[in-house]
């Protein structure tokens, strides 16, 4: 371990003399550079203690209590979990997370998979393009939301646009319990595909050329080569995608709290949205640490499932 | 005959495919920019245009004015200040003590190095989810609630900063460091005049993700703070669009397309750095 840390004369140097002056030395630079080694990495090992373990652990905990900020916590075992499971506002919360998250996964993946392939073909004024495509991204959350809570205004830009088609003077995109997911989904897709196409774009650039050419050589047509040239050759990209946008989605918060802040009638609250209800508006921290835990477990479950099920692929693949 | 019979037809089928491509491409264009470009001409718009029908897509009437309008209506001077000063802090001591921490734990050893790294690589797939509650708890413990404190110290480094600048740290020759030592360097010196010079380029990747991440930060100002003076831009934009208030849409996509021009001039200086970092940063999930 020490010998590829201290690769030069030091070490030569108290070999060759062997004597305990040397060996001393030896040891006493070994000991000075694992300090400076603590050193460095101190302020950053005591900033994740403070401010990531120590409020995971505490959220478990706080999670098992009832606590509203004003008395200390109440230990009340699983009491949080057990009310959540009756919870029609959380059991409601699941479900239209569930539907959130799998609206703004599969689309994205497939959408700015295509775009992406579309964009390493070469074409005149491809740059012009991939730049301009880029602008959503550019946006904030915030931002994203406001915008298209004016183009979704019941007369808006998007009334505007499919209104006439409709005969309809007036829709009402963010009032309405069938649309209203809908629309935010929308959002949420026109945000995210540019992200993930420069990041197919990344992955499909990766790939050598030699791969297609010896495809083809074997005679394999376009679609072929993609999905056995391609597709396995891209899996890290692809885990990539699938995991960072899931995480994503079943953490989205600024699209829902200012677009529609969960409603009508609830059918875009999310947990999200609920556990910011639960601690921050009717501080029942305990009860908002639960849903999270819930969605933290879920997080990681997910997380594995899709990991796994990538490997799988891989081992069919060869 | 047939020969070039396949000719033509490979020939019609090739502009087929180029229509159809630029097809493609333009209404995607449509799609991505013009919600932009609606933010963007709505700022500058009458109140009155907003929602006419047919859609002014340029304003009749030019109102730049909106601008200082929208500045007076809530005090979003202070907000852009307070953002900014957020932003610069954070990227500051993110920069900083990710690079000491990647270096630390790329080029030296010491007792319980691998465990402190798990950690840190531990630390890196913890969703924000579940931290927000705890962390506030512990924010509020502290009495930094409404402070700038609150508003920084919890974002002052990341987990995947520490994780990329080891990664780079790792590609630095060992020779380069011993042969500074044995010119009598001390350890301290090394990192500065020597490590982080050569740290740039993963640097400036960190320093445009850790930016964006901060400035457009939403949900931790939201409930760190409450007080108007304190309010980040995100948070400040919010109020405009509160349900009891008339939204002034005008002055809301002006204020909307102010707080994206700085994210816009670091895309347009850094171009090659931001698309790298915007990748990189989906790392973080």
């Amino acid at each position: 371990m020490t010998g590829q840390q201290l690769s030069i004369n030091p070490n030569s140097q108290a070999r060759r003399s062997s004597t305990g002056l040397g060996v001393r030395f030896r040891r006493n630079l070994i000991f000075r550079r694992s300090i400076y080694g603590i050193l460095f990495v101190a302020p950053a090992m005591l900033f994740f203690l403070i401010f990531s373990l120590y409020p995971m652990v505490n959220g478990f905990y706080m999670s098992l209590t009832e606590y509203t900020l004003l008395r200390p916590p109440v230990w009340i075992g699983f009491g949080n979990y057990t009310d959540l499971l009756e919870n029609k506002e959380f059991l409601n919360g699941l479900w239209v997370t569930f539907v959130f998250v799998l609206g703004t996964t599969i689309p994205k993946w497939i959408l700015s998979l295509g775009l992406a392939l579309l964009f390493v073909q070469a074409f005149w004024g491809r740059e012009f393009f991939k730049v301009l495509y880029f602008t959503p991204t550019l946006l904030s959350g915030v931002v994203v939301s406001l915008v298209w809570k004016l183009i979704f205004h019941a007369n808006g830009l998007a009334t505007a646009l499919i209104g006439p088609y409709t005969g309809k003077a007036e829709i009402f995109w963010l009032a309405s319990s069938a649309l209203t997911p809908l629309a935010l989904i929308m959002v949420d897709n026109w945000a995210g595909i540019p992200f993930f196409m420069i990041v197919w774009i990344a992955g499909l650039v990766g790939i050598p050329k030699e791969f297609y050419e010896a495809a083809l050589i074997d005679g394999a047509g376009r679609w072929q080569a993609f999905r056995h040239v391609t597709l396995p050759l891209l899996r890290p990209t692809t885990l990539f995608v699938v995991v960072v946008s899931t995480i994503g989605a079943l953490q989205a918060f600024s699209l829902q709290f200012i677009m529609t802040r969960g409603g009508p009638s609830n059918v875009t609250t999310t947990v999200a949205l609920l556990v910011y209800k639960y601690g921050f508006e009717y501080f029942k921290m305990g009860v908002a640490a639960a849903m999270s835990v819930i969605m933290f477990l879920a997080i990681i479950a997910i997380t594995i499932l899709q990991i796994r099920s990538m490997r799988s692929e891989e081992t069919s693949y060869t | 005959m047939v020969q070039t019979q396949r000719a033509t037809g490979h020939y019609l089928n090739q502009t087929l495919r180029t229509l159809l491509l630029y097809t493609v491409m333009i209404l995607g264009l449509f799609i991505f920019c013009v919600p932009v470009y609606y933010m963007i001409t709505t700022s500058v718009k009458a109140e009155s245009e907003v929602v006419a029908i047919p859609i002014h897509w340029l304003p009749h009437e030019f109102q730049p004015q909106n601008y200082p309008e929208a500045f007076q209506t809530a005090p979003f001077s202070l907000y852009f200040y307070n953002s900014l000063v957020v932003a610069i802090a954070v990227v500051a001591s993110t920069l900083i003590f990710s690079a000491l921490a990647g270096y630390g734990f790329a080029k030296f050893s010491f007792p319980g190095k691998a465990l402190c790294f798990l950690l840190v690589l531990s630390t890196m797939m913890i969703p924000f989810q579940i931290l927000l509650i705890p962390l506030y708890v512990l924010v509020h413990g502290m009495g930094w609630t409404n402070n700038y404190a609150g508003l920084i110290i919890p974002g002052a480094l990341s987990a995947f900063g520490v994780f990329l600048m080891r990664q780079f740290c790792l590609t630095l020759p060992d020779e380069l460091l011993d042969a500074a030592r044995i010119d009598g360097a001390g350890e301290l010196g090394i990192f500065w005049r020597i490590v982080l010079p050569l740290l740039k380029p993963p640097l400036a990747s960190l320093a445009i993700i850790t930016f964006l991440g901060s400035w457009n930060n939403f949900l931790w100002p939201l409930i760190v703070v409450n007080k108007g003076h304190l309010f980040t831009l995100p948070v400040g934009m919010t109020v405009f669009t509160q349900p009891m208030r008339a939204p002034y849409w005008t002055y809301i996509m002006a204020v909307s397309t102010v707080a994206t021009l700085p994210v816009v001039i670091v895309f347009l200086a850094l171009q090659k750095y931001f698309i790298q970092g915007v990748v990189l940063s989906g790392m973080k999930g």
